[in-house]
């Protein structure tokens, strides 16, 4: 591959001439004081960014109807704690042992004071 | 075979500074003419065509001398626009002349033949046509690799290519370069 004789010498030349000017090249950068809007403008967009996003997922949740319902308006759980079968066999079968003794704490129960019905006869060896 | 310049800190130094910038861009233009000039006359094979994209190239990195950051080499970002020239040359041409692909490659062999600026060497002739074979991708890193021995990491940030892709380009433009030199004997 050749190139013309003193292509690359008369191409830098031609070309440094056909530069046109960039004034603003020369002209210093001026940088100027960032206001309190400026400052917190990224942080006011993240927050409505959120909070687009937390009003979008309401209304599906409140349009698809979807989510918890409160216990007067949910009809089928209504039913169910009215039901003592349900409540005994699903509700308190999931209290534990110190549930049930704080619940009886909080009613007076002294266990000092036993009553005939709590008496353990005796233990035999 | 023109090498790619070594980086020279002073001279980025000079492209940042206000006061020293356009003296430093004839630097520029005086130091990286020879191997711009030959990547984009290997890739559009005319001289004619070579020295106006040569000159689009300078001017665009002129016009843009501010947003060069020095992230990437001062080489790395002139060769990009250079490139980037010459395959929207190539594509305008393309369209102008309603070539495809093969047919372009067709008329690259036919610009090596009326090329006036082209020394008589048969073998550098016929690697130059076989090179003109090569499909435009693998034109351009058999290019950027066998002529300025470039880096596949530099190449990928001149061409947006992975590296992995860029020597499986690499192989097969070398593949199809010994299957034509071996279908000449």
């Amino acid at each position: 591959m050749t190139v013309p004789e003193g292509y690359f010498a008369d191409f830098a030349r031609h070309m440094e001439a056909a530069l046109p000017e960039r004034p603003e090249l020369q002209q210093p950068q001026i940088s100027m004081p960032r206001t309190m809007w400026q400052r917190v403008r990224p942080y006011v967009y993240m927050a409505a960014m959120f909070a687009g996003v937390w009003c979008m997922l309401k209304m599906f949740t409140i349009l698809t109807g979807a989510g918890p319902q409160p216990l007067d308006t949910n009809t089928i759980m209504a039913e169910a704690m009215g039901n003592d079968a349900f409540v005994n066999e699903y509700v308190i079968d999931d209290l534990s042992q110190w549930d049930i003794y704080d619940e009886m704490m909080d009613e007076g129960f002294n266990p000092c004071v036993l009553t005939d019905s709590m008496l353990i006869d005796t233990i035999t060896d | 075979m023109a090498e790619i310049p070594a980086e020279d800190p002073a001279l980025i130094a000079r492209l940042r500074d206000p006061a020293t910038v356009r003296e430093a861009f004839s630097e520029v233009i005086a130091v990286y003419s020879e191997p711009l000039y030959r990547q984009i006359r290997r890739m559009v094979q005319s001289h004619a065509d070579a020295d106006d994209l040569l000159q689009n190239t300078f001017m665009k990195a002129w016009q843009s001398i501010e947003h060069f950051r020095g992230d990437a080499r001062l080489s790395t970002w002139l060769y990009k626009i250079a490139v980037n020239e010459a395959i929207t040359h190539l594509a305008r041409e393309r369209k102008r002349r309603g070539l495809s692909l093969d047919d372009e490659q067709s008329a690259l062999a036919a610009a090596i033949e009326a090329d006036t600026h082209i020394d008589g060497d048969k073998l550098a002739l016929d690697l130059r046509r076989a090179i003109a074979s090569l499909p435009e991708k693998q034109r351009l890193v058999f290019n950027m690799k066998y002529y300025d021995d470039m880096k596949y990491d530099d190449m990928s940030t001149i061409l947006g290519t992975s590296v992995g892709a860029l020597k499986a380009s690499y192989h097969l433009a070398v593949k199809k370069i010994e299957q034509f030199f071996h279908n000449l004997d």
